[in-house]
């Protein structure tokens, strides 16, 4: 909110305080300054002057050649406005100031070769309206040379507040004076307000009713009579243009001047159409459709609070008044509404509408019932001394139960508990008086605190501390220098995914994040995805089921980038559901998930290396590596399909034997040329995706030390030609079942096909390494192994041994 | 005799030292040790010496001589085994194999750096869900149902009771419902609004929020803790200070600003003129979240904090726009492979 600093000065002495020190102090207290305008920095340079002459310029028809006085000297300056004259007194901009309207410095310049040494501007230039048909003129008896900060009074700084969601109080010029006041130490001087008469002119003439007071707890109103509505005098209008809003009329100014002064909103209705000289304050309870003050038609929930005449909707309660009852320049008598409606029901209400005023942000967040009718009477005499009107007697004031300030106690033990530093107690006193509490009760070790109504923050005595704390200053509170420390085991949930990430990295992977969200077409690829409720658009409206198909979106975009050959790792959350309408956390899955993915060449061709692409053992490597880091050598088993699903052409599944039970760690292979296609790529990608909390599961914390083996190796070998349907992992565990346990290694060392095999034969070669670990094995002994399993082999698959 | 026996060492030295062959080898050979050579000659010499002066002369010239022979049997080895290499010569200025450059996001790497930190100072790291409900995001963390304060987060909703956590600060709550204090814990991981993407803010970041609830914890302690992590991770000469502000889940609330480290704390666009960074938001645990997991707020306090991963990278790498986070552009990527 915009807080001008000459208004606020109305409530509150801030002599002697510099600018600086002002903005440092708003900002520690809560009142954040986002920023602010200077206008005496804004202003600087530009002054009063005399236009002594004007001449036509020699070679511009449309320019005039003035000689200018400026209280010290006359310069020479060409002017292109139309309504220039001579003996006007004017704004004129010297050199080296800025115009504000486009930050253009001024300098000496030549203007159809006539030398300029300044600028004469218009009120838009110097932006103080969009007047740009002419320069701006000033009143003759306005004095050479003096500032226009000065002539003009452009000396203001307004601050850009941010108050934080729980300071109504703040939404206001006296309630940020009231923290100022507090800080400095200073007198808040509040205005006068008129004090409330007896007489019952306005209640014989007007009545109201609330229907549903828990909505509307109090509904203050005072009448004006004969009034003229016009514009509002400068006074006025400034202060209305310095916090940012447009002046309208004298009677709409004044009910904005009293909600930027004090925080409650008001607003002015035309009376002659409020039919039946009555309000009635009501839910809507059916939809209906309303006009507002902007000439918007608007839904009305059955739910929303509404202010009707004897017949009709006048108003959004809290909102927006209607078009129907709008005060205009006919408009001769008002009524001026002060009320204090609920706030979540002003909330939900304005959310319904998507309608945000003024008003509405300041009852949503809570203003201050105890203030309705001092606000009322404030503005009924404001308005009535602009307009010419007359103030009737008397209110009109419904207020069924009278809302009563919290009571807190606060203990002074627990100021010090908390902040861990100790306040004196009449420094607390002092603190909370300058804000409005009131202490009713004073003891050894406690204050029973009365709390102010326009401080809906501050209801425990947590509350109270905070405000002392804030009061007193934050920095003056020392921090600790020593802590101590609990020697519990310390639990990290990190440490899986910061191994995997290791061990990418050392693999020359790079890490990605992914987006979560993403397009219903791309989530499609996998998985049950999760849609959003309110999603930004189409494009990211679902849950991620699976990181692959943003690795994909990934990879296609590098490409384009001509980035083709890619090692690329995420560790992100994935998500799919269980249930199609979640109402519990079983009815969804959430999955810390690890995806890898490579494509293009693994070895680009260089001088010392052939190139090569990457292919599926690749795959098959990196995951090698992974299940020996994690120690699940003995129990892995992969399984291989071809066409599974429609993401991959080629998968394969990774699953781990443990406790009896098999679990999936993960699956992948090579996309599908379709999906690849889709994405206009025109190059094989291959990924794998472990599940993390499946890994965590299975994977084993410390290898065991084994013996070194101390006997020498026995190596032999063979090559038999299969037929190609044999798989390779059928022969080797073919081999590891018909051998002794003295085999300990198989390894394939030549995989060959030739034309003079037969078709559909291919020759795998096999070297098998044996040994114990106790004793040196006797050629004998092996050789009987060796030469049987040949036999099997020979048997079983009907292969033919090669060579020898 | 002496200067002869100096002097023909001396030449031998300036002339043996520019041998690089097996031929010039030979001509000094032929020069010095040959039956016409120079040693041989000074040899013949000895017997014109004083006889008095023949023992010391004729050690002179031993030492000489073995000196020469030595140096030829160097020479010959040096020019002997460059002559081995010199068959096939290798320009070693070719360029290496490329072996690829694995990379940590910087995401990564400033979490990771930011948790060790708290790590030292005696944290224990969490992990929650990013799918939260309303109870754990808000509610548990004394956000009201209808309160404006709702507003500082705008929330994507799965449905009424699920949506997007729009901060780590719910896995606190999760802790505190297991683990009895004290709990001195830090929790990173990803966030979400419903906010539109822009050069300065995305619907999808990172943050790390930390507790420490245990008896008599004072927000001087929580001034004491962040001040050190903030001189651990932004150097030590910092200026910081703390200024009110609001948190529904923490009173007293504040704020902590460091001195601007790109301007030193003279004002520039990234401070917005201030001098000022803001770096984190903290406070004191709010009893009605002590309510939520039914600690008594009497018996315990605590403090809490939270901040932005991707705007501390921004500052840090001196990037200008938050969405190349999450283009995954390798060269971007690739850019930072620092590993601690
Ligand atoms: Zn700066």
């Amino acid at each position: 909110m915009k807080i001008s600093l000459n208004w606020l000065k109305e409530y509150v002495d801030l002599t002697g305080i510099s600018f600086g020190e002002i903005e440092t102090t708003l900002t520690m207290c809560g009142l954040e300054v986002e920023s602010f305008e200077n206008q005496n920095e804004i202003y600087k340079g530009f002054v009063v002057a005399k236009v002594v002459e004007a001449g036509r310029h020699p070679n511009a028809d449309k320019l005039t050649l003035c000689k200018v006085f400026d209280g010290k000297e006359t310069l020479q300056i060409i002017c292109g406005a139309p309504n220039v004259a001579a003996n006007q007194k004017v704004v004129l901009g010297k050199m080296g100031a800025v115009v504000p309207q486009n930050n253009f410095k001024l300098s000496k310049a030549k203007i159809r070769g006539v030398e300029s040494f300044g600028m004469l501007c218009s009120e838009a230039e110097l932006m103080i309206s969009n007047d740009h048909s002419g320069i701006m003129v000033l009143s003759e008896d306005s004095v050479e040379g003096t500032p226009i900060t000065e002539a003009l009074k452009l000396n203001d700084i307004i601050f850009e507040v941010g108050i934080t969601p729980n300071r109504p109080d703040a939404l206001s010029h006296t309630g940020v004076a009231r923290d100022l006041a507090a800080i400095f130490d200073r007198e808040l001087n509040l205005p006068s307000f008129p004090t409330l008469s007896n007489s019952n002119a306005a209640s014989s003439i007007f009545s109201i009713e609330i229907k549903n007071p828990e909505l509307a707890p109090r509904y203050s109103a005072k009448i004006v009579q004969n009034v003229t509505v016009k514009d509002s005098p400068d006074w006025l209008k400034d202060k209305i243009k310095a916090v940012g809003l447009r002046p309208i009329n004298n009677v709409v100014d004044v009910t904005n001047f009293i909600l930027m002064e004090l925080g409650q909103p008001l607003h002015a209705f035309d009376m002659t159409h409020l039919s039946g000289s009555k309000i009635i304050v009501r839910k809507a309870g059916s939809t209906e459709s309303f006009i507002t003050l902007d000439s918007k038609e608007r839904k009305i929930d059955p739910e929303t609070l509404l202010i009707c005449d004897g017949i009709k909707p006048v108003a959004i309660a809290g909102i927006m008044g209607g078009e129907n009852s709008e005060v205009t320049e006919i408009t001769k008598n008002i009524l001026i509404e002060s009320a204090y409606f609920n706030p979540s029901s002003i909330r939900k209400s304005s959310k319904m509408l998507g309608l945000s005023t003024d008003s509405s942000y300041r009852f949503e967040r809570g203003c201050n019932p105890s203030i309705t009718l001092e606000a009322a009477e404030r503005a009924a005499e404001l308005i009535a001394s602009l307009t010419g009107g007359t103030v009737v007697e008397g209110h009109i004031d419904i207020y069924p139960e009278k809302i009563s300030e919290p009571q807190i106690t606060l203990r002074l033990s627990q100021v010090e508990r908390i902040l861990g530093y100790s306040i004196e107690t009449d420094k607390i006193e002092k603190i909370l008086t300058s804000l409005g509490f009131s202490i009713t009760e004073k003891k050894e070790d406690k204050f029973i605190v009365n709390s102010p109504l326009f401080r809906p923050d501050c209801e425990r005595e947590i509350d109270l501390i905070e405000e002392i704390a804030r009061i007193y200053g934050y920095g003056f509170i020392p921090p600790v220098e020593r802590i101590a420390i609990s020697l519990e085991k310390k639990n990290d949930d990190t440490i899986l995914a910061s191994r995997l990430r290791n061990i990418f990295v050392g693999l020359g992977f790079n890490e990605a994040y992914g987006n979560t969200l993403l397009s219903e077409k791309t989530a499609a690829l996998y998985g049950k995805p999760i849609t959003m409720l309110n999603p930004q658009s189409i494009e990211l409206s679902r849950l991620r089921t699976s990181l692959i198909p943003g690795a994909i979106e990934m990879t296609a975009k590098n490409i384009n980038v001509s980035e083709k050959n890619l090692r690329l790792f995420e560790i992100g959350s994935v998500f799919n559901l269980v249930n199609p309408k979640p109402a519990t956390f079983s009815d969804f899955t959430e999955d810390k998930k690890a995806l890898f993915l490579i494509t293009g060449e693994a070895n680009q061709e260089e001088w010392l290396t052939k190139p090569r692409k990457f292919d599926f053992f690749d795959i098959k490597s990196i995951l090698n590596l992974i299940v020996s880091n994690f120690l699940l050598d003995n129990f892995v088993s992969y399984s291989y399909y071809s066409t599974q699903n429609n993401l991959f052409d080629l998968s394969c599944e990774l699953t781990v034997q443990k406790d009896g039970k098999t679990h999936p760690i993960g699956f992948g292979g090579s996309i599908s040329k379709n999906v690849l296609k889709e994405y206009g790529i025109n190059q094989e990608v291959y990924c794998f995706e472990l599940s993390l909390s499946e890994l965590k599961s299975v994977q084993r914390p410390f290898p065991k030390f084994k013996d070194l083996l101390r006997f020498p190796k026995i190596q032999k070998d063979f090559a038999f030609i299969f037929d190609d349907k044999v798989k390779y992992s059928e022969i080797n565990d073919f081999i590891k079942k018909s051998s002794s346990e003295l085999l300990k290694e198989i390894s394939l060392f030549d995989l060959y096909k030739n034309e003079s095999m037969g078709s559909g034969k291919r020759s795998l070669a096999f070297n098998l390494v044996y040994y114990d670990f106790n004793r040196t094995l006797k050629d004998e002994e092996i050789d009987a192994d060796f030469f049987g399993l040949i036999e099997k082999i020979k048997s079983n698959f009907n292969a033919v041994l090669r060579g020898n | 005799m002496n200067e002869r026996i100096l002097s023909i060492k001396n030449s031998f030295i300036t002339e043996s030292a520019s041998v690089s062959d097996t031929k010039a080898l030979e001509i000094l050979r032929i020069k010095y040790l040959s039956k016409n050579g120079l040693l041989p000659a000074l040899l013949s010499d000895l017997k014109n010496v004083a006889k008095e002066d023949k023992p010391a002369i004729g050690k002179e010239l031993n030492l000489l001589k073995n000196f020469v022979e030595s140096s030829f049997k160097e020479i010959k080895e040096r020019i002997d085994s460059a002559g081995s290499s010199s068959k096939e010569t290798i320009d070693l200025s070719l360029p290496a194999r490329a072996l690829p450059l694995g990379s940590k996001h910087i995401i990564t790497q400033t979490m990771e750096e930011i948790t060790d930190i708290f790590k030292t100072l005696g944290f224990g790291v969490y992990e929650g869900p990013e799918i939260e409900s309303d109870y754990y995001n808000f509610e548990a963390l004394n956000f009201a149902p209808d309160h404006p304060a709702r507003d500082m987060q705008d929330t994507f909703f799965i449905n009424d009771t699920f949506l997007l956590r729009t901060h780590t600060t719910p896995v606190q709550i999760r802790i505190m419902e297991k683990q009895a204090p004290p709990v001195r814990a830090i929790m990173p991981g990803k966030v979400f609004r419903n906010e539109a993407v822009s050069t300065r803010s995305h619907y999808q970041f990172h943050q790390i929020d930390g507790i420490f609830v245990d008896h008599k914890v004072t927000f001087a302690e929580l001034k004491g803790t962040l001040v050190a992590f903030a001189k651990q991770f932004y150097g030590s000469d910092i200026k910081f200070r703390f200024r009110a502000s609001y948190f529904p889940f923490t009173e007293p609330s504040a704020e902590m600003d460091i001195t601007c480290f790109i301007c030193k704390g003279e004002g520039c666009r990234i401070c917005k003129h201030s001098g000022w960074l803001e770096i984190l938001g903290c406070g004191m645990v709010d009893p009605n979240v002590f309510k939520s997991v039914n600690l008594d707020p009497d018996v315990y306090s605590g403090y809490a904090f939270g901040m932005g991963i991707e705007r501390i990278a921004l500052l840090k790498y001196n990037i200008t726009d938050i969405r190349i986070f999450f283009e995954n552009d390798v060269r971007f990527l690739k850019q930072f492979p620092a590993l601690k």
